[in-house]
């Protein structure tokens, strides 16, 4: 069963890198996802995988079969790479049916018409495409042309399916739902996904794995949650999440399983269970909005103002003013706090995170009490 | 209450004129199509009608009508005069002769010669877009030289280097013949085949621009989204890519095909000598007898071209027609030549060098020999280019014709018309383009948009006739000003397309941010608008400068003497025999144009091909 191997694949344009020294693997099955800011190489890697794109160092394997390297001059071409690709725009042959886009990959390997025939008809009722098998793709919407566009992709059931930002021409509703028919056509096809997306929130609900990065370097590669969860460095804590991760600077001492950290306008300790030693340490403390609690009357120990309030019905998300530190909080119900309100706050929870401030990189976990 | 409804929603005749001309958009369209009709549409009417007005001359006579008179007389003796008695019939009748033999030569050299236009252009742009050919850069700037220059230039370049005292008129030995002794037979240097093979590598390079530019605008994904699905290289060329640059396949294979009908040059140099006679040469010579029957031939060459717009416009608005082809794929995987990278770059450059330099070279040569087909150093001179009253020269002139006051004289005025048509023309196509796509979707802009692109249809010669027929109407219509109105109205298409693409590109917003701060219309265009699409819109300038400075068609019938301007004063010099002068005007033209070309392009970044791909 396929596995796809990437060792130090690099990719350098005349200007700049695009991929710089990625290793990754990617098991059978699994729903990985490329996730990154626009720029950082998600896509080239996708294409290099595919071989529409030609590294320039690495090596590549396909069910352990070496498909590139750089080393031993192996180059096979995406047609003998045994893989679907599905295209941003959806690249559908615009003098072709939908009938014809679906069927053309199939006559490719020579099935026979009866063959092709049966599953034309079988990928159309998949996708509830029957009613356009004649129609051209100009004459259908944007979301219909993705569909066909999918089923064209699926019609040679390939081992591997890689899809390039398939969701980012349509609009709101609609990606959500084909989001749950993406993720549930993997379930289906039992097939191996490779997923590129600069949304996070595509990442995070249909990935097995999300593979972050940054200016063409691997920054983070684990399950959905525990990239939220336990980011890596501030730039995952950052991307990762909506609203975002909350960041306060602080100075940090301790060592063991408590640290004392003082901010600008709070002073708290941690308890977590793995510190390294602490000395007036400049560190980054992270507060995901959720951990952020909000008590109507303020305590003595911290109190913040009501900078904005925005309520959404089913949550709200509240801008909290602590003296020149801003903290954003989300509430699970439809709350309408009054502006410049007074009120109490508190951390909840054992996901506070610690960052160091100059390697960027989390140090501790853990939960956060005020003092 | 219903009715005070009514006059609060209406609006007062007045007011909506007042409102509709204080948009500058609107006053542009109807001052536009005012003036396209009377430019293009009434003198197609006059047209018309001197194709049945009896003309002085020998229509007088054989009609014994008086002159202006109304007459079928031209159409009976061009088309219906099935036989006059000959031993052979049809084939020596009147009608054959005159009209219905060239009229099947065209047909044969336009459609050869578009079709060699489309394969070799079409190749090339395949090969520069899609694949990692080497030389490139040298291929690309290269391959446009021969559309630069004068389309006679590989027709005189062709009879320079093979003709022969065998054939033909036969008065001396061209470069083939008396430096390596070889005799082409007469198939070979005059009539059908020369006439498209040369035609063919002339707008080959239009053929390379426009197909560049669809190649360079279509999606690599749909290319791709084949090689993934396991389609072979071959098959996705058949399969894919070919199916879907088709219509603008087809359409740009219809504009060569207008262009090569009108060709006039060529087939005067290639097909004449040997009484090898098309539509445009017929027409020239019956202008200068029977007028009449000459303007039955410049309607039968706009029918085409009006036919072919409407082929044109059928074929794309088909249900499977995708002329949206654009979409820019930022990642082109080039298809890698391996091994034939190098044989195929060095066959291309070769050709290259035999159709854009070689005939530079041949032209130089043959402008400094003294005694022609004598290619030795003793028999050269410079006395063409700088000689001072030299009688043996012997060729109208006594002086080279760098000196010669003349010629300087005709290629001032040559500059002057270029200049002036660029100027008229290429404003036109801003402030056309400019109306054409803020009033998207309007009729005005519809009419306006077809109007401007009408006359490229017209073929240059019939173009020329028009105007010549409108002259008898409308006397201030004469000399220079003729020759400035019919070339401005002639290139308008060509400003007007990188007008309205440049416009296209232009999101409109840009325009409304300086409405809202108070900048009056003509500054929005001067400070903002221009300034962002400079070198689109400039373009628009360049390409009827260029088409201009090497036209002889479109004014061969209009210049009041053939000494007015440089192409008709070659024309003459090489209908003459005078071989020296002509081939030393001739590459004086085109080392203005080129020098022009190249200047401009430097300066501003404005090219031919972006005028006409868009």
């Amino acid at each position: 069963m396929p596995q796809i191997v990437l060792r130090n694949i690099t990719k350098r344009f005349t200007k700049f890198v695009a991929v710089d020294n990625l290793d990754l693997t990617i098991n059978d099955g699994e729903f990985i996802t490329l996730l990154g800011p626009s720029g950082c190489g998600k896509t080239t890697t996708l294409r290099m995988i595919a071989g529409l794109e030609t590294p320039t160092e690495g090596e590549i394997l396909i069910d352990s079969q070496v498909v590139f390297s750089a080393t031993k001059g192996i180059n096979v071409p995406p047609n003998k790479r045994d893989v679907g690709f599905l295209f941003q725009n959806y690249a559908l042959w615009p003098h072709m049916t939908v009938y014809q886009n679906i069927a053309f990959g199939l006559e490719n390997l020579k099935w026979s018409k009866s063959d092709i025939a049966s599953r034309v008809a079988e990928l159309l009722a998949l996708l509830k495409i029957e009613q356009f098998s004649k129609r051209y793709p100009s004459e259908l919407s944007g979301g219909q042309q993705q569909r066909v566009a999918i089923a064209r992709t699926l019609a040679p059931k390939p081992k591997v399916l890689f899809l390039d930002e398939p969701l980012s021409n349509l609009d709101a509703k609609l990606r959500l739902e084909m989001r749950t028919e993406l993720k549930r056509l993997h379930l289906d096809t039992k097939s191996t996904f490779v997923y590129v997306t600069h949304d996070q929130l595509e990442a995070m609900t249909m990935s097995t794995r999300v593979c972050l990065m940054k200016n063409g370097l691997l920054q983070q590669y684990d399950p959905p949650l525990t990239v939220y969860n336990r980011p890596i460095n501030l730039f995952v804590a950052d991307f990762v999440g909506n609203p975002t991760m909350n960041f306060i600077s602080a100075k940090a001492t301790g060592k063991g399983s408590s640290i004392l950290l003082e901010a600008e306008s709070f002073k708290a300790s941690m308890t977590t269970s793995q510190a390294p030693e602490l000395k007036d340490a400049e560190v980054v403390i992270g507060i995901r909005p959720e951990y952020v609690c909000i008590s109507d009357e303020p305590t003595g120990k911290a109190h913040a103002v009501i900078y904005s309030n925005m309520p959404s019905g089913m949550e709200t998300t509240i801008r909290l003013q602590l003296g020149k530190t801003m903290l954003t909080s989300v509430i699970f119900r439809g709350v309408d706090y009054p502006v410049d309100k007074k009120v109490g706050f508190s951390f909840i929870g054992s996901d506070i995170l610690l960052f160091d401030k100059k390697s960027e990189r989390m140090i501790a976990s853990g939960s956060l009490q005020l003092i | 209450m219903a009715r005070l409804k009514d006059k609060t929603a209406r609006m007062p005749l007045g007011n909506k004129v007042v409102m509709f001309f204080s948009k500058p958009a609107n006053v542009i369209l109807v001052v536009f199509f005012v003036l396209l009709c009377m430019l293009t549409l009434y003198p197609l009417l006059t047209l018309v009608s001197e194709t049945f007005t009896v003309h002085a001359g020998r229509e007088a006579t054989a009609t014994k009508q008086a002159r202006g008179s109304f007459t079928l007389y031209s159409f009976k003796k061009l088309l219906f005069t099935l036989d006059d008695g000959g031993s052979e019939g049809f084939k020596e009748s009147t009608s054959w002769i005159q009209f219905y033999s060239p009229l099947l030569n065209t047909m044969a050299v336009s459609i050869t010669s578009s079709v060699i236009a489309i394969i070799f252009g079409g190749c090339v742009a395949w090969l520069v877009t899609r694949s990692n050919i080497k030389f490139k850069k040298f291929i690309s700037t290269v391959f446009v030289f021969p559309y630069i220059m004068p389309s006679w230039t590989l027709a005189m370049f062709w009879s320079n280097f093979f003709k022969n005292v065998n054939v033909g008129p036969g008065t001396s030995n061209g470069i083939l013949a008396s430096v390596f002794g070889i005799m082409m037979p007469e198939w070979f240097v005059y009539g059908f085949f020369p006439i498209s093979m040369v035609l063919g590598l002339h707008y080959a390079p239009f053929a390379y621009i426009l197909i560049g530019g669809i190649l360079r605008n279509m999606d690599a994904n749909l290319e791709e989204a084949a090689t993934i699905l396991k389609t072979t290289r071959a098959r996705i060329v058949s399969r894919i890519t070919l199916p879907i640059v088709m219509p603008a396949l087809l359409s740009t294979l219809l504009l060569v095909f207008a262009s090569t009908m009108s060709a006039y040059a060529v087939p005067v140099f290639l097909g004449s000598p040997v009484r090898y006679y098309v539509l445009s040469t017929k027409m020239m010579s019956l202008m200068n007898t029977y007028k009449g029957q000459g303007y039955i031939i410049a309607s039968v060459m706009i029918i085409f071209g009006v036919a072919i717009l409407a082929i044109n416009q059928w074929f794309t608005g088909k249900r499977k027609s995708f002329t949206t082809v654009t979409g820019k794929s930022s990642q082109i995987s080039l298809v890698n030549l391996k091994k034939a990278s190098w044989p195929i770059a060095v066959l291309l450059v070769i050709i290259l060098v035999l159709l854009a330099i070689l005939p530079l070279v041949s032209f130089a040569l043959e402008s400094v020999i003294i005694k022609a087909g004598d290619y030795s150093i003793e028999n050269m001179t410079l006395d063409f280019w700088i000689g001072r009253n030299l009688s043996y020269l012997d060729q109208g002139d006594a002086n080279g014709i760098l000196l010669s006051p003349k010629i300087l004289k005709a290629l001032g005025y040559s500059l002057l018309l270029a200049v002036s048509c660029s100027v008229i023309a290429g404003t036109c196509g801003v402030l056309a383009g400019y109306g054409i796509v803020k009033r998207r979707g309007s009729f005005l802009s519809t009419a306006v948009n077809n109007l401007s692109f009408f006359p490229y249809l017209l073929p240059s010669l019939a173009f020329g006739a028009i105007y010549l027929a409108l002259s008898t109407k409308v006397s201030f219509i004469t000399g220079m000003f003729a020759l400035i109105l019919v070339g401005s109205v002639k290139y308008l298409p060509f400003a007007s397309r990188s007008g309205i693409s440049a416009m296209l590109q232009l999101s409109n917003e840009i325009e409304e941010a300086a409405v809202i701060v108070s900048v009056p219309w003509w500054k929005r265009m001067v400070r903002v608008i221009f300034p962002i699409q400079k070198s689109s819109f400039l373009s628009g300038y360049l390409l009827p400068f260029v088409s201009c400075m090497r036209e002889l068609s479109l004014f061969v019938l209009l210049v009041p003497t053939s000494d007015t301007i440089l192409t008709t004063m070659l024309m003459q010099y090489s209908e003459k025999g005078w071989d020296q002068f002509g081939n030393a005007i001739n590459l004086l033209i085109i080392v203005v144009v080129l020098i022009i070309n190249f200047t401009v392009n430097k300066l501003t970044g404005a090219s031919i091909d972006k005028g006409i791909g868009g």
